[in-house]
């Protein structure tokens, strides 16, 4: 405990949050989507454990529980359901990219300079603890939402949006020391059923379009 | 604790319909549980509004629902829409039914769907939290993703998919934002599951960090205009407005614009208290007008009767933004008084184009024709509508669009600068730009009139084209279409004592600093 100083926990909290950030590059840089998917585990994985330092260097409890949460739907559930999916397509890779992956790349490096350039103002009100973490969480968000953009497969989009809500996850937590448990429950609820629903809706696109390629969905055009 | 019946009914009897839905497969008695929820809604909704009225704004099953004048209001236009929609399905699903082309088990989905759709949506409205009100926002996305696709079409399946995407994107940009809030309130009052409660935020916001909650709102607005369907985030909504069965269309256009329009609103609210006015007022502004414009735009180019419905919504959120962007009594009032005529014309619009979808078997404008020989009620209720959403007198439409034009026109800027977060200002000289915005504000509004009427009015004359049944009987389906028709016209020559009571006590809401 004598070695777990608020500077050395603050430390840890930053190198917690910086290698959700790595996952985001490595999801951006990955083509074949089971690999995607099991780095979205790997993400939620770490998410739980820096949500779980969190709680373990503020003595809330109630952020354990959200931890748990997170490691059981985002680390086992939703990446099970994901891989059914997958197996069930057949769709192994992403061939054709709206952005190739060196572009992609470089533009997430972008994103992640703006993000901290838009939260500059507002990181030294936060706590001690975790002060950086919030301009990492929005920098998550941001490639999250790229990821939906520049990918076309169903399933990479799902995975964009995931990423984004462990990044909204990463800044509650991080920055704001969990919301409340009751709001974290409706979340993680909303997730899950959202998670299920998509699962259904892929499968459904599948039979309609005989591809789950959502560039294919031009059929309601201006 | 006086306030607990209405309330639990109003937030049980729809989530108890949706569990006993289903249970069973009976048609009638589907509708009848139906319409027993909605009265049952309607009855809550009353007594709610007399509370609010007489007692002013209270909390109640232990703070979590927190009803005001603002929320009593957007009830009000969840339960008369939600009636109204009810009575429509008794008619429209019974016709599919009796066509073969869905079994009595979908129906019994589509009620269980329909009824998590309204709790969701009247969660929203009274949720206290505002981490509460965003999960009833994601669930209002999640219970409709299949009732767009209800009849399980190729294109249905893509505009539900576009519809799911997009709103979920934007939902998690407004959790981001809601994060944000509660980052800035946690700082003041602790680590309170209290500190994302509306009731405590106004007491405290003063207090909040202005640089947190500018951003905070940014997000908020991004995220929650999805679902209003405000340019340029509005992409999902003419796709999912043509899909989906007419009356989901018009409850998602109808209720769920102006349930997400609230939810901005009171986010609006509680920034306004730390943040000067034109801020928050500035940004709706911009996006108001932004729809506004770009729907007049794509309304010329449609011919699809669905679509133009769907971009005529965007266009009047867009004029709704710019009263509330506006902003003083007049511009609230006004885009209060929006929000409550639009959901009335445009669910009467709908209800229409269900009608006609039905009988032609069409959406394209062209090919339909002699719509008075064959639908006499539908015809006369689509040119209501269709006058009215083009801002014509006598509907209340009319009105309250004059009041956000004046509004405009009349507005007083506290600065001379357009502050667009802090990388982008545009400096214009004061009246210059306020007659210029006016100006083409009104430019556009004829391009749109022009636009709207001739398209609906295409529709009427001529002869129907052969193999389409001429007349049309009575049935339970057209009495929504009287009803609305009787409230738009109405609500233009006088507003009912009550009603104009409370927009008067919203706008105080919205306005109180």
């Amino acid at each position: 405990m004598s070695l777990l100083t608020p500077h050395v926990g603050s430390q840890l909290v930053d190198l917690g949050s910086a290698v959700l950030l790595l996952i985001c590059f490595a999801i951006v840089a990955q083509r074949r989507l089971s690999a995607c998917v099991d780095l979205f585990a790997l993400q939620s994985v770490f998410l739980a454990a820096t949500a779980a330092l969190v709680a373990f260097l503020t003595g809330i409890h109630h952020i354990y529980a959200a931890a748990l949460l997170t490691l059981i739907i985002k680390a086992i559930v939703i990446p099970r359901i994901l891989r059914k999916v997958i197996e069930r397509l057949n769709v192994t890779r992403e061939l054709v990219m709206n952005v190739n992956v060196p572009a992609g790349l470089l533009i997430c490096g972008g994103l992640v300079m703006l993000a901290f350039f838009i939260t500059q103002p507002i990181i030294p009100l936060g706590f001690l603890l975790t002060r950086d973490s919030l301009a990492i969480a929005l920098a998550i968000v941001l490639i999250g939402f790229f990821t939906m953009i520049a990918r076309k497969k169903a399933v990479t989009q799902v995975i964009g949006f995931l990423v984004m809500e462990n990044g909204v996850f990463l800044g509650a937590a991080a920055a704001a020391y969990g919301m409340p448990l009751i709001v974290e429950l409706g979340v993680f609820f909303d997730v899950l059923v959202g998670a299920l629903i998509i699962g259904i809706y892929t499968h459904r696109l599948q039979d309609a379009f005989d591809s789950v390629d959502t560039g294919r969905l031009t059929t309601l055009k201006e | 604790m006086t306030g607990m019946a209405p309330v639990v009914t109003i937030l049980g009897a729809p989530l108890l319909a949706a569990v006993i839905s289903l249970a069973t497969t009976r048609a009638p008695i589907l509708h009848g549980l139906n319409l027993a929820t909605m009265a049952a809604l309607a009855i809550s909704e009353m007594a709610i509004v007399q509370q609010v009225l007489t007692q002013g704004s209270f909390t109640s099953l232990w703070g979590f629902v927190y009803l005001d004048a603002l929320a009593a209001f957007i009830l009000l236009i969840t339960t008369a829409i939600g009636f109204l929609c009810s009575l429509y399905t008794w008619s429209y699903l019974g016709d599919y039914m009796e066509r073969g082309a869905i079994s009595a088990r979908r129906i019994s989905r589509f009620f269980f769907l329909f009824h998590l759709f309204l709790f969701a949506m009247i969660s929203a409205t009274t949720a206290n939290n505002l981490g509460i009100q965003w999960a009833a926002m994601e669930g209002t996305t999640l219970a409709t993703a299949f009732l767009i696709s209800f009849f399980r079409t190729r294109e249905g399946f893509e505009a539900g998919w576009k519809y799911l995407i997009l709103c979920s994107v934007g939902i998690a940009l407004a959790l981001f934002g809601t994060v944000l809030t509660y980052y800035s309130s946690v700082r003041v009052l602790g680590d309170v599951s209290a500190a994302l409660n509306v009731t405590v935020l106004l007491g405290v916001a003063h207090q909040l960090d202005p640089h947190v909650l500018k951003l905070a709102f940014i997000f908020v607005l991004v995220g929650y205009g999805t679902k209003v369907g405000l340019a340029p985030v509005h992409n999902w909504l003419p796709e999912a407005y043509s899909e989906a069965p007419a009356p989901v269309t018009a409850m998602l256009a109808g209720v769920l614009e102006t349930v997400a329009a609230y939810a901005l609103l009171r986010s609006k609210s509680i920034v306004d208290q730390a943040l000067p006015e034109h801020f928050t007022g500035n940004l709706l502004l911009l996006f108001g007008l932004l729809s506004f414009v770009l729907a007049a735009l794509f309304i010329l180019i449609q011919h699809d009767y669905k679509r133009l419905f769907a971009y005529s919504s965007i266009e009047h959120m867009g004029v709704a933004m710019v009263g509330f962007g506006v902003g003083g009594s007049t511009g609230t009032f006004g885009g209060l008084f929006h929000l409550l005529n639009h959901a009335l014309a445009k669910s009467l619009a709908f209800f229409s184009a269900g009608n006609m979808l039905r009988r032609f078997g069409t959406r394209e404008i062209d090919k339909v024709r002699g719509l008075a020989a064959a639908q006499p009620v539908t015809a006369v209720a689509i040119v209501v509508a269709g006058l009215a959403l083009a801002g014509m007198p006598p509907f209340s439409m009319f009105l309250s669009e004059v009041m956000v034009v004046s509004a405009l026109a009349t507005q007083d800027f506290s600065s001379d600068t357009l502050h667009l977060g802090q990388f982008l200002t545009i400096v214009v000289a004061h009246d210059v730009r306020s007659l210029a915005i006016v100006t083409a504000f009104l430019l556009f509004a004829i391009v749109l009139f022009g636009g709207f009427t001739y398209r609906v009015t295409s529709m009427i004359w001529g002869t129907p084209p052969d193999g389409v049944k001429r007349g049309e009987g009575w049935e339970v389906g057209q009495v929504p279409l009287v009803v609305a028709c009787a409230a738009l016209v109405g609500l233009g020559l006088k507003l009912p004592e009550p009603i104009r009571e409370l927009m008067d006590r919203a706008v105080h809401v919205l306005l109180a600093r």
